[in-house]
């Protein structure tokens, strides 16, 4: 007895390695794994307090790309309506129940901590459960798609970015409506890759690439990227495609989260149609 | 130790670590340039702290600076292990009238030769375990590899030029 507890004295500082690293890797994996507390990221009431002011001291900088941002924003919405107005009597049969046509309410919040270098980006924003926010909410900018909700404190948000390896989005070409994934490979900020477009489905350079409507997380329509490398995959049954980022990360200042009011009753559904 | 030294330390160490969560976070080389200088925190300790002090000193300062990158305990772990092999790595390193006569690692007791070798090999044993902790993926080696270089050489520079404001 006294041999071994001259022995765990002697190592002290071996065991104290080993349980700190232990501990601070289950952390690590726990938290890219699973949803999480709020108190050990920046959804932290100080943290999130601290970053906050230093957004305010330094929101000035990048003005100039919002604008711009938001100028294009407004064309495309200002194109979409026209057509919108043009469509509504023609057409097929087709009339949306009115809850279902207004399932998305959004919410604008600004945005003070956000990394775009790391091989899991996340964003925090300045609007949490007292706002409404609630984890799994999507959120996009004025350009296009930005991310999906973590974690929730009163007052901030953390979300996953596009940029995160686990986020996949539903995407599909606007100009013909195939299905594809959009997924970060882990690099470039500017790039996404998109995934499972079979070798004999029609695809362009320059195409814009939008979120499909078959996720219940964004809503359909919302710009993923632009179609700017294409070739055929290596072994032939897919295109190789990298899209620009719709959305300018580093440069994001103001984003809009976006709550689908019947998320909860689709999924539901769609659960008790296929129980797992 | 006298109370001055340890306000000295303490000071320091709260200054590091603000200035990576509020400056040198935000502050990325072409997407590979990395700059964790809140290593210094643990580096620049006095020569007699114990081994388990300093173990611990690291975990809180790696743990605190995880917080604001979202990444808990990516750093803590790094900073411990570069906590951990501190010792070694000074007794590997011995000069050749030994450490008797000076009690921390800095210029003015060191020699810059010295202490470059001491804060290159640290700051590279952390910045690997940071960013392959990071990857979680041997696909991506090579540009972590990168990162990791061109990181140390980014971090190296930044703490032996902000250590020369810490001499006076």
């Amino acid at each position: 007895m006294d041999q071994l507890f001259a022995f765990i004295v002697r190592q002290r500082a071996f065991i104290f390695f080993v349980a700190l690293e232990v501990l601070s890797l289950w952390c690590f994996f726990k938290y890219n794994n699973y949803p999480s507390a709020v108190y050990f990221n920046t959804a932290n009431y100080y943290a999130g307090r601290l970053l906050e002011w230093q957004t305010s001291a330094t929101q000035y900088i990048n003005l100039r790309t919002v604008n711009s941002g938001l100028a294009e924003e407004n064309a495309r919405l200002h194109s979409q309506l026209a057509q919108v107005q043009n469509q509504q009597l023609s057409g097929i049969n087709y009339k949306a129940d009115s809850a279902v046509a207004s399932r998305f309410q959004t919410l604008v919040a600004k945005v003070i901590n956000n990394t775009v270098d790391q091989r899991n980006n996340f964003l925090t924003i300045d609007k949490g459960t007292a706002d409404g926010v609630q984890p799994g909410m999507g959120v996009i900018s004025a350009t296009g798609v930005v991310g999906k909700v973590k974690t929730c404190s009163e007052h901030f948000s953390v979300l996953t970015s596009v940029l995160h390896s686990e986020n996949m989005v539903s995407s599909k070409i606007r100009r013909n409506g195939e299905i594809a994934s959009a997924r970060w490979e882990g690099i470039n900020p500017d790039e996404i890759s998109l995934l499972y477009l079979s070798r004999y489905k029609s695809v362009e350079l320059r195409d814009t690439v939008v979120t499909s409507d078959l996720n219940s997380v964004f809503p359909g329509g919302v710009p993923v990227g632009y179609v700017y490398r294409l070739k055929p995959s290596a072994d032939g049954a897919f295109w190789d495609i990298k899209l620009r980022l719709a959305t300018d990360f580093p440069n994001l200042a103001y984003v809009y989260v976006v709550n689908n009011r019947l998320k909860t009753e689709q999924e539901r559904l769609e659960a008790e149609a296929n129980p797992k | 130790m006298n109370t001055r030294n340890l306000l000295t330390i303490v000071f320091w160490s709260l200054l590091y670590v603000v200035l990576q969560v509020l400056l040198f976070r935000n502050l990325v080389l072409f997407h590979y340039g990395f700059c964790f200088v809140y290593v210094a925190t643990i580096l620049l300790l006095p020569f007699d702290i114990s081994a388990v002090a300093l173990l611990f000193t690291g975990f809180g300062v790696g743990f605190l600076v995880d917080i604001f990158y979202n990444t808990p305990g990516m750093h803590a772990a790094a900073t411990v292990f570069t906590a951990y092999l501190r010792p070694f790595a000074l007794r590997l390193l011995t000069p050749q009238r030994g450490y008797e006569d000076r009690n921390e690692p800095l210029i003015g007791e060191m020699g810059l030769s010295w202490l470059l070798t001491y804060i290159g090999l640290m700051v590279f044993l952390h910045h690997a375990v940071v960013f392959f902790i990071e990857a979680s993926n041997w696909a991506l080696w090579l540009p972590t590899l990168g990162k990791v270089l061109v990181s140390t050489l980014f971090t190296t520079t930044v703490i032996t030029l902000l250590h020369y404001f810490r001499k006076s």
